[in-house]
């Protein structure tokens, strides 16, 4: 059995980040290969940001999952879309938009829409955490 | 070839979410994936022809709804028995469930989403 996560829940306004780091981690636990991908929507988009700076006595959200993409080689899409209109930009998004800094954060990317579609497809199971 | 059902719970001006769970049953429609809609809640609103919703609520939603069928988006449900839902000042393109076959939609797809 192979999952996709589509995780839409806030990092700040729920646990859906936090749950689904604690499902993935279980899930990798009992097989290595039982996640295809971790695609972000709405307001979850909010932790690729690569500025964002919890305090140092609080889980670094951002971090752990930056941990899980770099020891498991799993893609940490985000929707483009949702992450541009939040203020998480790539460096190409940058300068399409003629700004001079860029937000997002290391092993996060911005896909559109029709990824998530094309890991629907590929997947035997997606569940989503909001 | 998966068939989705997007379940819109949540106000079309209290926050993003009904907007981008429309949005991804539009994309899902383009890449002629099989998706319908039911609403429930807040998102009832959605349904009013009356709304004019200014810069600040954020788009008008409504004027979506008239397009779905151009993305072959045929079905969108709701559960019956909501009088606020005046028919003559909301959209018709809607099919009312009882309560029983309200339930039973879930279990017939093989992905729900919930916005």
């Amino acid at each position: 059995m192979q999952y996709t996560l589509l995780i839409t829940g806030s990092p700040y306004h729920s646990k859906a980040c936090h749950t689904a780091l604690r499902f993935i981690r279980a899930a990798l636990n009992k097989s290595p290969d039982s996640i295809k991908g971790v695609f972000f929507y709405e307001d979850a988009v909010l932790i690729g940001s690569q500025v964002a700076q919890p305090p140092r006595d609080e889980i670094n959200l951002t971090q752990a999952w930056q941990e899980i993409a770099e020891q498991h080689n799993i893609p940490l899409y985000l929707c483009i879309a949702a992450a541009v209109r939040r203020g998480i930009i790539n460096e190409g998004e940058s300068r399409r938009y003629e700004l001079e800094q860029h937000t997002l954060a290391e092993y996060f990317q911005l896909e559109g829409l029709g990824t998530l579609v094309d890991l629907m497809n590929t997947t035997n199971k997606i569940i989503q955490f909001r | 070839m998966k068939h989705t059902l997007i379940h819109l719970n949540t106000s079309p001006y209290s926050s993003l979410a009904c907007k981008e769970g429309l949005d991804l049953a539009l994309v899902l429609a383009t890449f002629e994936q099989p998706v319908d809609l039911c609403l429930s809640g807040a998102a009832l609103a959605l349904l009013s022809d009356t709304q004019q919703p200014t810069a600040e609520h954020g788009k008008n939603l409504h004027k979506l709804l008239a397009g779905l069928e151009f993305y072959d988006i045929e079905n969108v449900y709701i559960e019956k028995n909501h009088s606020w839902l005046d028919s003559t000042t909301s959209w018709q393109g809607v099919t009312p469930l009882d309560s029983t076959e309200w339930q039973t939609m879930f279990s017939q797809y093989q992905q729900v989403f919930r916005f």
